[in-house]
């Protein structure tokens, strides 16, 4: 445990660092702590662009890799993740929409507006897919919500001129780029909301892994459960899609990591994991969206659906193929296996 | 073929009885029946795309948009134009292109999930992971390649608008071709839906029809990718509309599938021109186009949704 932890917190200020000194102009390590308390051009490139965008990916990657974990115990799915069940889309439509339609919206407006899509997609998944009686329809139902909403927002882009056209395909990517304080200033108070609650919500998270009829005996409401857990997730991933755009699949990958790395714990304690992991994601994903073709800046949201599926296949397929640990844990319901 | 914006469609009678202007007559004879005319080519070798993949899997819930092959297709024809290998000028180029990455993603979801005898709905999830990457890849390509974006961005949803007579000399050829060869598969395709065992037992080479009716699809499927794009889900839902109407002796049903995509995708079409010029009186937008693949993908996730709902409840 120390040592996962030691290592994993290693990992995160190795990429922390690599994000302060690597680009253009170089800071060599050891310059840091003056470059960041002096003053001058690399004191301001450090504390106001890549101070604000370590920490945007820090704390998008946590609250992804949470989101994720949610999803994934309430439905006990491992494929239950923002970008399966619609929640991803609704949120990037409600955001593009009035990007194109040429409507103001101030920016203290738009993780409302990601809120309402994300809710009116993740809504529409689980209604129309009967509250995840099966896990694969949930995940085939989200499919489809999912593609429904992703032609609405290539409708958009089709009425887009070249310009805005850019700008909306960069952030549908989910990009990092030239991300200041107040973006990440904007995440706080719904951060304020979302980890109380995930705190509150992680018991139940582990009585739902138990299955449908167990749950029901232990006096959980399994629908308005399955709800709160959804609306929990939306909570924190309407924001940092408001903010970043959704980056793709770390809601998926995260959770995997967590659970390879701490083998059948509780839920509550996966959470804190899954949080570490996703940010972890993020952060190390940023790095080469920075600097792989530089000067032209690739979207995170690019690299980790390059990496992040495969990765995440991968580790489920290892999962499976030991299925004496999976006996015990009882969470590894596998799509399609839920009955 | 009616639907435009001008002329309106008693010009376009007199058109084809052969009395109108000439402006009428050039808009009807070179925009709209080309149109029309690959519309219906395209639907129709998605549906029998489709239905030759639901088939050769034995699984309902297969299609070209959730087993790869869309995506890859895509992938492939916007590769092939990023790089400045293909474009507008050479559309051969693109069919090519098109089967390549078609071909590619069909097999990665088979080095997924087709190994391993694995259930429907399993494979169908692989399917849309595997598209996920293939999208994702696209999206890296055209973000090195900006300037293609916004012809690209009808293709990925599906669109007839300016397809003219080059496209249909391009489309029929290969779609008659490979349709012709995939109706020829009728017979043991049915048997293949009957499971592998009872095709065994009556003399089939399992393995090779298989590998036939999959071949089929995925150049049917880059055909009409190449010539308008991804339509979504058409080749998933014409199968069960077909199957519903003509039944399950494929000789009748395949066919009919092709009839039934052709009808679909080119009344999408139609449907989709009347809403654009709605919406252009509406809210007076100029630019207003909605590609015919937008209703397509909306209308086919509804049914999709009904009938994941019947295979999900035959299950529980």
């Amino acid at each position: 445990m120390i040592r996962q932890l030691a290592g994993a917190l290693a990992l995160l200020v190795a990429a922390a660092g690599v994000a302060l000194c690597l680009g253009t102009p170089y800071v060599a390590p050891h310059q840091l702590p003056a470059a960041l308390t002096g003053d001058g051009l690399e004191a301001v490139i450090l504390t106001e662009l890549r101070l604000p965008r370590l920490v945007l990916a820090v704390t998008a990657g946590a609250c992804l890799g949470a989101a994720g974990l949610v999803l994934q115990e309430a439905l006990r799915n491992p494929l239950a993740v923002p970008e399966m069940i619609g929640v991803s889309s609704g949120a990037a439509l409600g955001v593009a929409a009035p990007l194109v339609l040429a409507l103001s919206v101030p920016a203290a407006a738009q993780p409302l507006l990601a809120l309402g899509g994300a809710v009116f997609g993740g809504v529409l998944t689980l209604v129309a897919a009967g509250f995840g009686r099966s896990p694969s329809a949930v995940l085939l139902t989200g499919a489809a919500v999912s593609a429904a909403l992703q032609a609405g927002l290539l409708v958009l882009m089709v009425l887009a001129d070249q310009l805005d056209l850019q700008l909306i395909y960069r952030y549908l990517l989910g990009s990092l780029s030239a991300r200041t304080w107040d973006d990440v200033v904007g995440l706080g108070p719904w951060l304020l909301v979302a980890v109380p609650a995930l705190v509150l919500c992680a018991p139940v998270l582990g009585v739902l892994r138990l299955g449908d009829d167990d749950a029901r005996a232990l006096g959980v409401r399994v629908r308005w459960a399955r709800f709160g857990a959804l609306a929990l997730a939306i909570v924190l991933i309407a924001p940092v899609v408001a903010v970043c755009g959704p980056v793709a699949w770390v809601g998926f990958l995260a959770p995997q990591l967590a659970r390879r790395i701490r083998p059948g714990s509780e839920a509550l304690s996966l959470l804190p994991w899954s949080a570490l992991c996703g940010a972890l994601v993020v952060l190390c994903a940023d790095q080469p969206a920075r600097l792989a073709l530089a000067p032209v800046e690739t979207p995170v949201g690019a690299w980790t659906a390059l990496l992040g599926v495969p990765a995440g296949v991968a580790l489920m397929r290892i999962r499976r193929d030991r299925p004496s640990r999976q006996a015990s844990e009882g969470s590894d319901v596998m799509v399609g296996g839920g009955r | 073929m009616f639907a435009g914006r001008s002329p309106s469609a008693g010009q376009v009678w007199d058109v084809l009885t052969g009395q109108a202007d000439s402006t009428a007559r050039h808009i009807v004879l070179q925009l709209r029946v080309p149109r029309a005319l690959v519309a219906l080519g395209a639907g129709a070798s998605l549906g029998l795309a489709g239905l030759l993949l639901q088939s050769a899997l034995r699984n309902p819930l297969a299609g070209p948009e959730v087993t790869g092959v869309t995506p890859g297709a895509v992938l492939g024809a916007v590769t092939a134009t990023g790089l400045g290998l293909a474009g507008w000028e050479s559309p051969a180029a693109v069919v090519v292109a098109a089967c390549l990455g078609g071909f590619t993603g069909a097999g990665l979801l088979w080095l997924l999930a087709g190994r391993r005898k694995s259930d429907p709905e399993e494979t169908a999830v692989y399917g849309v992971l595997v598209s996920a990457v293939l999208a994702g890849l696209t999206s890296m390509v055209l973000l090195v390649a900006p300037g293609e974006l916004g012809s690209v961005v009808q293709w990925l949803i599906g669109s007839t608008e300016g397809r003219v007579w080059e496209h249909w000399a391009l489309l029929w050829p290969w779609a008659l071709a490979w349709g012709v060869a995939s109706c020829a598969l009728a017979a043991p395709l049915t048997l293949l839906r009957c499971g592998d065992e009872q095709a065994t037992a009556a003399g089939l080479a399992v393995g090779r029809a298989r590998g036939a009716a999959l071949v089929g699809a995925v150049a049917l499927t880059a055909g009409a990718v190449s010539a308008v794009g991804a339509l979504g889900f058409v080749g998933l839902l014409v199968p069960h509309l077909a199957l519903a109407v003509f039944g399950a002796d494929l000789r009748t049903t395949l066919p009919g599938a092709a009839l039934i995509g052709a009808v679909v995708v080119c009344g999408a079409d139609a449907a989709a021109q009347v809403l654009s010029r709605l919406l252009v009186e509406g809210l007076g937008a100029e630019r207003m186009t909605v590609p015919a693949g937008a209703l397509t993908t909306c209308v086919g996730a509804v049914l999709l949704l009904v009938v994941a709902r019947r295979h999900g409840a035959g299950q529980v």
